[in-house]
């Protein structure tokens, strides 16, 4: 469950984010929509403990993330966020599998553990044929389910989009849409933030949240 | 503690940006390289340089004129063994005999094979020659630079001396001296020291120097205190005092390289230290990315030491490999000239081989803290910045 009360967001005078509010549960789809510049960008970095508020309360299953101390933050976000970027944000010189690992790196768990724990991610994002191609030489769309399998591998409960169709064509952004629709019947709590209209009638339950200059829309 | 998915990652990483890190190795091998030269020479001269003092006589006496040495009274030794404390008193005759339009010159030692010698290296020559071949005829004691220039000059067997009065003197070669005493004696000339004395033109009663050997430390002082008091214009110039200039010229020449290898380092840092902090915005991006996905600070430190140690490990390894090769299998070629000086006669010089672990670890310290401070100051300026601002 997420849980966001009274939370703003400001670069000197500029206010990103303004007096947000919003309670997540678990297993909902939240697609926040909106403009470029509308803040959906920098409320995601907040959720996911990339960035800190101003001010305000988030809350990631009861933990304030951003008041955490480093050490608890990172395995926070290790163990419970998956996030997915706009510009997929790939190791280039590494493989898909190598790629994929990094989250669980850190974690301490066994490499055979590791091992069967990235290739159930590889073959849920459908990219297990591609695992030993280096990143740099992959599509958009494979680059994408590189991504999806990297911020699915930890198995966590929270799967956060940043504008996850940008870069991708049609075909590839309803395969994504789909990989979304498998997720959300997992019972994963996820959220979207994207402008494109791909995500304005999704075939699963879901709650779309607009979003302009910072604010919520209600 | 580090797991195995960790080091296998560490591994990776390493192996796939190896060639980021071909550079830095490459510009530290040179640093270490240099550096670990310059010291494995300074040891191996300085070892040598000790030997050779120490078989050096205790005290050397000679006369003085306006300041300047010249030839010494051969009757002060006669005082000198009358002094307690005092032994091996011996006279000796040496000069420079300039060759071939004095573009060479040798080093003439004559030695009294009759007296004891103060000086343990000759001795150990004396020991091993045999004096009634030697004695029997005009003949002489050659170093190998000696008899290399000789032979090259044609001069096989013997030398033709033209004495100060204009004459010719011809003298043989009774034997090579062996190429362990080349420190010394690479450019020597050793005879008996009344044909030393025809040759660089010495009056019968004249040597160049006195010296003598004092077997109690504890007199040292008040011994050289009664020999200065001899005569107004006597000398006095003890071991400890040759030791110290040697010393002294050793330590500028190496302290000259060090100042040279602290610029070259400083430099190597502040490339270091920029490429890491603020120009290198791919590493930026990347330990920002590490954090995004779940690594907290200390695991991204933890992996950027990893390498840099071992970046720092594969550099010290190679320079030190590659400068012992240098400076004890080929000689330190360009570098021994610096260290020797220009050389009059050429020297088939083996630096002997001495490592000095204290000193390596030294080399390894003042290379290895400001390298791995230059790279994780900067990595952890970036790693504690919001994952979001580092990968922008």
């Amino acid at each position: 469950m997420i849980v966001i009360e009274n939370l703003y967001k400001k670069f000197g005078e500029v206010t990103i984010l303004n007096n947000i509010n919003l309670h997540i549960k678990q297993g909902e789809t939240v697609i926040l929509k909106g403009v470029s510049g509308s803040g959906k960008t920098t409320l995601l970095s907040i959720m996911a403990g990339l960035d800190k508020p101003s001010s305000g309360k988030i809350l990631i299953d009861a933990e304030p993330i951003s008041k955490l101390p480093d050490a608890f933050a990172s395995k926070l976000r290790a163990k419970k966020i998956g996030m997915i970027f706009q510009h997929f944000n790939l190791f280039e010189h590494l493989s898909v599998e190598e790629n994929v690992m990094i989250p669980l790196v850190p974690s301490g768990l066994k490499q055979n553990v590791i091992r069967e724990k990235v290739k159930n991610a590889l073959d849920l994002a459908n990219i297990s044929h591609k695992k030993s191609m280096l990143a740099s030489r992959l599509s958009g769309g494979e680059k994408q389910r590189t991504a999806i399998a990297r911020a699915l591998v930890a198995n966590p409960n929270i799967i956060l989009c940043d504008e996850p169709t940008a870069n991708l064509d049609k075909e590839n952004s309803l395969m994504f849409i789909e990989i979304l629709k498998e997720l959300h019947g997992q019972g994963k709590t996820i959220v979207v933030a994207t402008h494109d209209p791909l995500f304005e009638y999704l075939s699963f339950e879901n709650k779309v949240i607009p979003m302009v200059d910072g604010a919520i829309c209600e | 503690m580090l797991n195995n998915a960790f080091f296998h990652f560490f591994t990776l990483q390493l192996f796939k940006e190896r060639g980021k890190h071909i550079a830095v190795v490459l510009l530290s091998v040179v640093i270490l390289f240099l550096l670990s030269s310059v010291l494995f020479l300074s040891s191996s001269i300085r070892h040598s340089l000790n030997q050779t003092l120490s078989v050096q006589p205790d005290f050397v006496v000679s006369k003085t004129l306006g300041g300047e040495s010249t030839t010494t009274p051969l009757e002060w030794s006669d005082e000198l063994v009358d002094i307690y404390g005092v032994s091996e008193v011996s006279p000796r005759v040496y000069g420079r005999y300039f060759a071939k339009s004095k573009e060479k010159f040798f080093l003439i030692v004559g030695v009294d094979f009759l007296e004891e010698q103060s000086h343990q290296e000759l001795k150990k020559i004396m020991e091993t020659t045999e004096l009634k071949g030697f004695l029997n005829g005009d003949k002489m004691l050659v170093g190998e630079g000696v008899k290399n220039y000789l032979s090259q000059n044609f001069y096989e067997d013997d030398y033709n001396f033209l004495t100060p009065k204009g004459e010719f003197k011809k003298v043989a070669i009774f034997k090579t001296l062996s190429a362990k005493s080349n420190f010394i004696a690479n450019d020597m000339m050793i005879m008996p020291i009344d044909l030393a004395r025809t040759i660089l033109g010495y009056g019968e009663e004249e040597v160049r120097d006195i010296t003598f050997n004092v077997p109690n430390p504890d007199e040292w002082e008040m011994v050289a205190d009664k020999v200065s008091a001899l005569h107004f214009n006597l000398s006095v110039t003890s071991k400890k005092e040759v030791e110290k200039a040697y010393e002294n010229l050793y330590n500028y020449k190496g302290g000259f390289f060090l100042i040279l290898f602290l610029v070259l380092l400083t430099t190597f840092v502040l490339i270091l230290y920029q490429r890491y902090s603020m120009v290198y915005s791919s590493e930026r991006r990347n330990i920002g990315l590490l954090r995004a996905l779940g690594w907290g600070i200390n695991d991204v430190l933890k992996l950027k030491f990893l390498e840099t140690i071992s970046v720092l490990l594969i550099s010290f390894v190679l320079g030190v490999v590659l400068a012992y090769v240098y400076v004890f299998v080929f000689d330190a070629p360009l570098l021994s000239s610096i260290f020797l000086g220009a050389e009059n006669i050429e020297r088939n010089l083996g630096f002997v081989p001495v490592v000095d672990f204290s000193v390596l670890s030294s080399i390894f310290l003042i290379y290895a803290v400001p390298f791995i401070a230059s790279v994780l100051i900067p990595v952890w300026r970036v790693a504690v910045t919001d994952p979001k601002e580092a990968m922008l």
